[in-house]
């Protein structure tokens, strides 16, 4: 016993040495410390994942409705919580000042609408999938392929930026180049999703939020204390910092008769730089209108995501849908409160040129570093942001897999096949997508925020009109449902069309237009707005909505 | 099935009572969710002007007191001081570093004697092979490398503290040692720095207001409006809605 004491003093003590050692290089070298940690939490997640695992396709789609309120929260905000908000908004913030509050206004704001115009009633309809809810609602079978699709193309779209986060973490944690920090973990997410589904997804979901809040938080705390800002609430004791990068701080800074300095010895002077915080500031790039835009797209975005939308069907009671949204709001703003605290404490940090450029997706984890906080609690951020990532991944890869084997497959495709072979398909639909996902995440596109913002104005201008007229007006129709997804779908495909033009160096006709005002990153400001017009026009004119729909939306929906 | 009127239904004509009161609730929840997050981005930028940072007024009164010949060593060193204050920002983009570094140099030339100027180079000569190297070193020597680099900067603004009044440990002296570069502009009239005008203005403009330069718990007001306050807000108007609509259940006896 003696010596298996000593044995584990001296592994706890010697990762620490070796973490302490390694963490002051900011990326390139192999972290130990939190390579243990990130190998002992993947662990954890899949044996959750083998002990809860979904042993029969209700148990894949919906955790067989047996989630609590608070748990159902607590997966809602895991599920939420992804690489964007851990990894990516800090760095919006930190590269783009006040416009990346757009980003957590955005991702928090749709929640709003969310729980008034879209939980109770979804999950009073009584639909395993998005897909599933359209076909139905729009008595159409090509609406449901049709939503099906764009479901596995919303959930691709977002798994891009988890993988590129993925990658980045497996990259600063193991040391290696990014082409195989992204094989390796995307290898892993997958195999865990392969072996658990959502019901093992949910259980890991509640574990990984408690991960991802701890390891969140705590850097914090430690940050605002060491440097001298209110720490026992960081969450508003950042303030003082924002107005000091402001107004600038002379050399030297001194707190408590010591001067105060990052990891390399740096001064936390900096020149003034009323940049960080005004809004909409000539210098970041940024306008009013991006603003605006980025912050809509993402709201209206967040009540279209049909893995977000999914998770309301995992919930025993419609009392539980309103309520998990709003534990998992509380629980999301956990972290959003604290994103730009890490982007503030960045720029104090970094302000010294010696510190060079560094990678906005990774700010969190560098200014913990260079905030000079114990390596293990750096590796133990890292770990939490790749749990971050991973619990999102689950549920998109289950939400794709979803639409693929379920919608697709047994509506359309084999009606009469049994539940092993529907098991089968969504599993060969997660390998799939993940396969592709990672190839496209190889190529860097943007930032994670940005990437998974397009993921945002997809769900915005196809699946949101849907939703919403479908539970809000029974007039809303087939012709017109269809006629909305049109043009809802004519806006997306013209702003990739641009986006993509322009990273093969291709200038198309009116490329400076459209690549400002139908943004990649925010295209939904118009086609959201659009598909509804279109959608509610179309239905005006065309044969009314069938009684039974109306009598169901009617007596189930609204009584 | 022949359609009728009779299960019409649509959130602005709702069937019943529950569904009047029911709408109301959303619309004003909805009301105060657009107003508190669009409303307020909208005031701001209505009442917001383009305020200079007082390093612009330094610089271009210097930059015309150059362009017309008539300069001192002082105007170099007002000069130099407004060309720091805007390349230690760390939102300057890659070529406006370079521009910048490139009128830095120049002004420190116009400063030093060139037999001061020939130890600056060889200094500026070694930090750059000290930098292109520390990219293929990890742990124990990257760090003493980065130490060196340290060092080696803190030696450039030790032989050049006297011309230009940043001395080891202030603010300019790191920011000025990676700026400097081993060529610069013959002139500051000719094209290489033409484009320096715009940027600094562009970095040094801000778009102010009350609301900005108003602080609250420490924050500028319209920060933590916008990042503590609004979040805030969306948890209180959850929870006030599903009081609300639970209330009303209650009460008329609905059982969901």
């Amino acid at each position: 016993m003696k010596r298996l004491y000593i044995a584990f003093v001296a592994l706890i003590t010697g990762t620490l040495t070796l973490s302490a050692q390694s963490l002051t290089q900011l990326e390139g070298s192999f972290k130990t410390g939190p390579a243990i940690i990130l190998i002992a939490i993947l662990v954890t997640f899949v044996l959750v994942g083998i002990f809860f695992r979904a042993k029969d396709p209700a148990d894949y789609y919906a955790a067989g409705r047996s989630i609590s309120k608070v748990g159902s929260g607590m997966a809602i905000a895991s599920n939420w919580m992804s690489a964007a908000s851990v990894l990516g908004m800090a760095g919006m913030m930190y590269g783009f000042g006040y416009n990346g509050l757009a980003y957590v206004v955005g991702w928090t704001g749709g929640y709003v609408l969310l729980l008034i115009l879209m939980a109770a009633q979804i999950r009073k309809y009584g639909k395993y999938t998005a897909p599933d809810f359209i076909g139905d609602r729009f008595y159409s079978r090509d609406l449901r392929i049709v939503s099906a699709i764009f479901t596995i193309l919303i959930s691709f779209a977002y798994c891009v930026g988890q993988f590129g986060g993925i990658g980045l973490m497996f990259k600063w944690i193991l040391g290696l180049n990014y082409t195989w920090a992204v094989i390796i973990g995307s290898s892993v997410v997958l195999l865990y999703t392969l072996i658990s589904g959502m019901i093992g997804a949910t259980k890991n979901m509640q574990i990984q939020y408690v991960i991802i809040v701890i390891s969140f938080l705590l850097p914090v705390f430690i940050l605002a204390f060491k440097f001298d800002y209110f720490w026992l609430l960081p969450q508003v004791g950042y303030g003082a910092a924002v107005t000091d990068i402001v107004q600038g701080i002379p050399a030297p800074n001194i707190s408590g008769g010591a001067a105060l300095l990052n990891a390399y010895g740096h001064d936390l002077a900096i020149v003034p730089s009323p940049e960080f915080a005004m809004p909409w500031d000539p210098s970041t790039g940024t306008t009013f209108f991006q603003w605006m835009a980025i912050c809509f797209s993402l709201m209206v975005g967040t009540a279209g995501l049909p893995h977000v939308i999914q998770r309301f069907y995992v919930v025993p009671k419609i009392t539980d849908a309103r309520w998990s949204v709003v534990w998992g709001l509380f629980f999301i703003c956990l972290v959003y409160w604290t994103a730009p605290a890490y982007a503030t404490f960045g720029k104090l940090l970094s302000s010294n040129p010696e510190v060079g450029a560094l990678a906005k997706d990774a700010i969190v984890v560098y200014t913990a570093q260079l905030g000079g906080v114990n390596g293990l609690i750096v590796g133990l951020l890292a770990a939490g942001a790749v749990s971050a990532a991973f619990s999102t991944v689950s549920g998109l890869l289950v939400a794709g897999a979803s639409a693929f084997s379920h919608d697709l497959y047994v509506k359309v495709i084999n009606p009469s096949s049994t539940p092993r072979q529907q098991l089968k398909i969504a599993r060969l639909g997660t390998v799939l997508m993940a396969v592709l996902v990672t190839v496209v995440a190889l190529m860097k596109l943007g930032l994670i925020a940005q990437l998974v913002s397009v993921a945002f104005s997809m769900a915005a201008c196809t699946i949101f009109p849907l939703f919403l007229l479908g539970i809000w007006w029974s007039g809303s129709n087939r012709a017109g449902a269809k006629a909305g997804l049109i043009a809802g779908s004519l806006v997306t495909v013209i702003s990739l069309t641009y986006f993509i033009a322009g990273l093969r160096g291709t200038q198309l006709p009116g490329h400076a237009f459209i690549s400002y005002w139908l943004n990649v990153w925010y295209f939904a400001w118009i086609g959201a707005p659009l598909a509804i017009v279109v959608n509610i026009i179309v239905s005006k004119l065309t044969k009314p909505t069938p009684e039974e729909i109306k009598k169901f939306l009617a007596e189930q929906v609204h009584n | 099935m022949e359609s009728t009127d009779q299960y019409n239904f649509s959130i602005f004509s709702p069937r019943n009572r529950h569904g009047r009161k029911n709408r109301n609730v959303i619309f004003t929840m909805l009301a105060i969710w657009a107003v508190a997050v669009f409303g307020f981005q909208i005031l701001l930028r209505v009442i917001e002007k383009p305020v200079p940072e007082p390093a612009l007024g330094q610089f271009e009164e210097q930059w015309a007191i150059i362009a017309s010949g008539n300069e001192a060593d002082a105007d170099y060193r007002a000069l130099l001081n407004s060309l720091v204050m805007v390349r230690g920002k760390i939102t300057v983009t890659e070529a406006d570093k370079l521009l910048l570094s490139d009128a830095i140099t120049a002004s420190v030339v116009r400063l030093v004697p060139d037999s001061v100027m020939q130890k600056v180079t060889d200094g500026i000569g070694s930090l750059k092979m000290m930098h292109e190297e520390i990219k293929t070193l990890k742990g124990q020597e990257y760090l003493d490398l980065k130490a060196l680099i340290r060092d080696a900067g803190t030696a450039i603004n030790e032989t050049l503290e006297p011309f230009t009044g940043y001395g080891p440990g202030s603010l300019e002296a790191p920011i000025l040692a990676a700026s400097l570069r081993e060529e610069w502009p013959a002139s500051f009239t000719g094209t290489e720095l033409s484009r320096l005008p715009d940027v600094m203005k562009l970095y040094l403009t801000h778009n102010r207001s009350v609301l900005t330069d108003t602080t609250f718990l420490g924050f500028p007001f319209h920060y933590f409006y916008t990042a503590v306050f609004l979040l805030i807000l969306f948890v209180v108007l959850c929870i006030v809605y599903n009081r609300l609509i639970e209330w009303r259940l209650n009460k008329e006896g609905i059982v969901e």
